[in-house]
């Protein structure tokens, strides 16, 4: 037990500066997300077939690669076909995508809950279909959704400690552990302190959310 | 541009031996995860049930534990067995793991592989399971024990056939993920298609039979389309089961996003 403490009040500033980092990677690559699924999913519900196709591809693509592949891709792979990609721009931009797939579904299905007959309504009123979209539509998806869209950062907070492990070049939580466990082979403490870590970020997330919903979600 | 349309760069994959040593890699990942989807099943229903038991100490005790191990980043997990795994564990694995499997499975660090998608997705498709079970209407356990059937009976069936079919779709869409971390094990050295790529992007000139330097970019995309063609195999079977269902039961399945993870935590909200 003395060394579980001495471990945390060692090695604190290591590991609460991996918490840190980890904090904005999701925060950065959440944003990408958000942006990114919002226009994929309007491409997928667009009333044109091509732009429907164009954002399939994109989910379809992005969903089911996984995300150690992606971060390979924009850092190794990029870097030797001559683009001087920065690991947090490799690590934000890969989780991002992949999260936005996921983003573009939830909103998708969230826009088939509020309804055809509302789309009909408002573009009778003599709104056009951004606007539908921007006014009528997606205010409502938006809420419909906000269980989907928690459960999906709870799975970012996760997936980026892929990141820190696979580019080696940012010291998230889980590297900054790992960097603690070398030096001092108190495997157990040290991984106790990192799960803490990243339970305290889904849990509080979790709590967030909950209150989100009471608030502002709707329930059909 | 250039690089990535370059056909030199393409020919490359199919040079020599390439090709077939990824393909190789990914046949690892895929018995890695049919390994781990089926133990995955199995103890995620058990822990379903536990968690559903009347018996307050165990539905507590399997709820603090579903809950921290589907939490918790499946790589932490996985590294962490990886260092702190008792030698005898993977001895004993060592031990039973049957001789016609491949070279990559006979090593005991798979063992911590292995452990790590199954505590993992375990406690994630208990939840999904739990709350398929949770959404069948009270009425059904109800009648089935007016008719006289034991707890036991009414279980298995009356109210598992009806909650488990249900989760399905879910279900399925966990299973894809799992497929997709499989490639997570590559991180504690196990030689599977993550690591083959990386072989191969270390670029011997003589081993991959090519006087081009690697392109990196072509393999990490080849081995990404070796995982959305199998996951989409994957979705597109468990849509088919979906929609046989529903025209055999008339029912309506309940509606499912393909959501990573914890479509459990949504369902629960409604």
């Amino acid at each position: 037990m003395a060394e579980l403490w001495e471990v945390l009040t060692e090695h604190f500033p290591e590991l609460s500066s991996g918490f840190w980092v980890t904090v904005r990677l999701v925060a950065v690559s959440f944003v990408i997300a958000m942006a990114v699924g919002t226009a994929v999913a309007a491409l997928r519900i667009a009333p044109a077939k091509p732009l429907n196709w164009v954002g399939g591809v994109f989910v379809e693509l992005f969903r089911n690669t996984p995300l150690l592949v992606l971060l390979f891709i924009s850092f190794a792979g990029l870097r030797r076909a001559g683009l001087p990609v920065n690991a947090w721009a490799a690590g934000t931009a890969s989780l991002g995508l992949y999260t936005a797939a996921y983003v573009a579904e939830a909103l998708r299905s969230g826009v088939f809950a509020v309804g055809k007959g509302q789309i009909e309504a408002s573009l009778s009123l003599g709104l056009d279909y951004p606007r539908t979209m921007r006014y009528v539509i997606l205010p409502q998806a938006f809420r419909t959704v906000i269980p989907h869209l928690g459960s999906l950062i709870i799975a970012m907070i996760k997936n980026s400690a892929i990141i820190g492990v696979s580019l080696l070049a940012l010291d998230d939580l889980l590297h900054q552990a790992r960097l603690v466990n070398s030096r001092t082979f108190q495997t157990d403490e040290t991984f106790f302190w990192a799960a803490v870590g990243y339970l305290l970020l889904t849990g509080l997330t979790t709590l967030a959310v909950r209150r989100l919903e009471d608030r502002y979600a709707i329930h059909r | 541009m250039g690089y990535l349309f370059d056909p030199q760069n393409w020919e490359w994959v199919t040079t020599g031996n390439n090709l077939r040593f990824l393909l190789e890699g990914f046949l690892v990942n895929l018995q890695i995860a049919v390994i781990a989807i089926v133990l995955s099943l199995a103890v995620g229903l058990l822990l379903a049930l536990a968690r559903l038991s009347r018996l307050k100490p165990l539905s507590l005790v399997a709820g603090v534990w579903v809950d921290v191990w589907r939490n918790l980043p499946l790589i932490f997990i996985i590294l962490y067995l990886a260092l702190a795994l008792p030698a005898p564990w993977k001895d004993f694995y060592e031990s039973i793991v049957p001789s016609f499997f491949p070279e990559a499975l006979q090593s005991g660090r798979v063992f911590a592989g292995i452990l790590g998608l199954v505590l993992y997705n375990s406690a994630v498709i208990a939840e999904i399971m739990r709350s398929g079970i949770l959404s069948l209407d009270r009425g059904q356990g109800e009648a089935a024990a007016s008719l006289g059937l034991s707890r036991t009976q009414q279980l298995r069936y009356v109210i598992l056939p009806q909650g488990l079919r249900r989760m399905v779709p879910a279900t399925v869409s966990q299973l894809i993920t799992l497929n997709k971390d499989t490639t997570l094990v590559s991180i504690i050295a196990i030689q599977e298609v993550m690591r083959h790529g990386r072989i191969l992007s270390s670029g011997f000139g003589a081993f991959t039979g090519s006087d081009v330097e690697t392109p990196v970019l072509q393999v990490f995309i080849v081995i990404g389309l070796l995982f959305v063609l199998t996951n989409l195999a994957l979705s597109r079977l468990s849509r088919r089961l979906e929609v046989r269902e529903r025209k055999r039961t008339g029912g309506t399945a309940g509606p499912v996003m393909g959501v990573e993870d914890q479509t459990a935590l949504a369902l629960e909200a409604r």
